[in-house]
């Protein structure tokens, strides 16, 4: 049982850095025209899985380049995703979020069926308010697909309140080598407004990529935030 | 302090004390409301006894072998007592609490008669003319009124040689120097200003990309700008707030590592900014790696009952020293700029 749990975990985060690799090299313009079916190898659960863990992002090449001109495919298994792993009732904050953030990217990027997309849960943020700043940074950061332009606008405006929190948090996260956390950080500060200049942001989301460039989800947080925000250029 | 490169000293910043009694009333004073509701000023207060008594009792171990100018090692000797004058001569002049001042007082007139009143420092700069660390030793007591003739006498002569005016290579360390030249009252060597542009602190060096010896250099680049803590308002504001925004997430990364004597010099560091708040949670953790004897390790959990008594002063003296002095500044936070006795105004040059 353990080893077969080893082995589907091995599996999932190999699938997701092929997806998040595809999706990166599609921010970049580097191979053509972007298909989430076309970079996923199967249709399988972990598959969807991988989905539902890399969330809004899976569509994120089609929010820069507006739309899909061929939904069809992925539409169709972006919803298998969405159907296989709803939020439980016990879900976690960010297992809800990101749940979320998937359905509005998929209303605002891929052409609805006649059903419509599942609604969006309700989904907490008193945490943004309430949380001290490194717990909340850590959060925040899990959350970085939320940053694509236009999703979660409630809880971008809740976290531009803490900007300084998230920055200081960006701080520790490259100091404890923690390059995924720190790249998602970076992407969020990257949307947000007032960062504090002597953060260093640019320059910190250049060496974040380069210091964690092993780690498909990186490169993936740092292209985002220069490519939707110029920041990082 | 633990400044990589610091031989003896990591003491100073200045100008003189005429008014040392003057002073002292003005820390009685009640501690001033910007330290916040949160700060806990019985926690504070225990801390700084504590570490004081803990220091007190380690007055051997702090003593100068009889030939102490050839024979005291630099770094494990002479800076040991540079650091307990310079930080017991805060507490002693700041703290509220005359059980505190008390404690500061009896270490910082044991620290000069460990010198000789003084005549250790001429010794010092006969057999290294060219060395620092006898300068800022010594100006840590000329801070406070105690001086040395035939070492000033020696010093006008050392001080004055183009070679003393070549460019060191740690800049911080040199603020340290031109606060010394200050409190003796020697033409500085160079340009403050221009020199801390060049530190870690003046160039406000991105914050993600300090190591411990870059935020070691940082917190020693405020000590001196701001005479220890004394005159905060000297920090200029924009490095000021540079300070505000980025010292939490030092103090978490490093609360984090249990590097608790870097702990308590970011916490000093964050009771010398204006208007800054008060981090109760990072004073309680630090807190709980004091040992009930008073003692603060360096690093790591609180030592055992049974450790070689050498070790353990090797392992704590710093740390216990510097959590007094953080604890003093805490309690005292957003103390006047400059007591009506102190050296400092607008018309200061050196700094």
């Amino acid at each position: 049982m353990a080893e077969q749990a080893q082995q589907e975990s091995t599996s999932l985060s190999a699938v997701v850095a092929d997806v998040a690799t595809g999706v990166a090299l599609a921010l970049e313009g580097e191979c053509g025209s972007y298909a989430l079916s076309g970079v996923l190898a199967q249709d399988d659960a972990v598959a969807l899985a991988a989905i539902r863990v890399l969330g809004a992002d899976v569509l994120a090449p089609y929010a820069l380049h507006g739309g899909a001109a061929r939904g069809g495919a992925d539409e169709t298994v972006v919803r298998k995703a969405l159907a296989a792993y709803p939020p439980r009732a016990d879900a976690s904050e960010v297992s809800v979020w990101t749940y979320r953030g998937l359905v509005e990217a998929s209303r605002a990027y891929l052409p609805g069926g006649p059903g419509g997309w599942p609604p969006e849960p309700p989904a907490e943020s008193e945490w943004v308010r309430t949380e001290p700043w490194p717990r909340l940074a850590h959060r925040a950061s899990q959350l970085a697909a939320l940053s694509l332009p236009g999703l979660a606008p409630g809880l971008a405006a809740d976290l531009a309140v803490r900007t300084e929190d998230l920055a200081r948090g960006f701080v520790r996260a490259v100091r404890r080598r923690d390059w995924l956390q720190a790249a998602g950080l970076g992407r969020w500060l990257a949307r947000l407004p007032d960062v504090p200049e002597t953060l260093g942001l640019d320059a910190g989301l250049r060496y974040v990529r380069r210091m964690g460039d092993s780690d498909a989800r990186v490169t993936l947080q740092v292209t985002a935030a220069r490519r939707f925000h110029g920041r990082g250029a | 302090m633990t400044v990589v490169g610091e031989a003896a000293g990591g003491a100073v910043a200045g100008g003189d004390v005429p008014g040392e009694a003057a002073e002292r009333a003005a820390a009685d004073e009640p501690a001033d409301p910007m330290a916040g509701p949160a700060a806990d000023h019985a926690l504070l207060d225990a801390m700084t006894v504590g570490a004081l008594t803990w220091i007190d009792g380690m007055r051997p171990a702090f003593r100068l072998p009889a030939a102490a100018a050839t024979e005291a090692d630099p770094d494990h000797a002479l800076k040991p007592l540079g650091e307990l004058a310079e930080l017991t001569h805060l507490v002693r002049d700041h703290h509220p609490l005359p059980a505190a001042r008390g404690l500061a007082d009896g270490l910082f007139r044991f620290a000069w008669e460990q010198t000789g009143q003084g005549e250790l420092f001429a010794e010092l700069v006969r057999n290294e003319p060219q060395a620092t660390y006898p300068v800022e030793l010594y100006g840590v007591f000329a801070r406070a009124g105690l001086h040395h003739s035939g070492t000033e006498e020696l010093l006008a002569v050392t001080t004055s040689l183009r070679h003393w005016r070549v460019a060191r290579e740690d800049h911080t360390r040199t603020l340290g120097v031109l606060n010394a030249e200050h409190r003796i009252g020697l033409t500085p060597h160079a340009d403050f200003d221009a020199v801390l542009a060049l530190t870690g602190l003046g160039r406000c060096a991105e914050p993600w990309a300090l190591d411990r010896h870059g935020v070691y250099g940082i917190t020693h680049d405020v000590f001196h700008v701001t005479d220890w803590g004394r005159a905060p308002h000297r920090m200029p504001t924009p490095l000021a707030e540079y300070l505000r925004l980025w010292t939490p997430a030092w103090t978490e990364t490093w609360l984090e590592e249990k590097l608790w004597d870097l702990v308590g010099e970011l916490l000093a560091v964050r009771a010398c900014l204006p208007g800054a708040a008060h981090d109760a949670a990072a004073w309680q953790r630090l807190a709980g790696a004091q040992r009930a004897d008073g003692a603060v390790p360096e690093t790591g959990s609180v030592p055992p009952d049974d450790i070689a008594p050498e070790d353990l002063f090797l392992g704590c003296y710093h740390s216990t020293l510097v959590t007094a002095f953080a604890a003093t500044l805490a309690r005292t936070a957003a103390m006047p700029p400059a007591s009506p006795a102190a050296p400092f105004r607008e018309s200061e040059t050196a700094l």
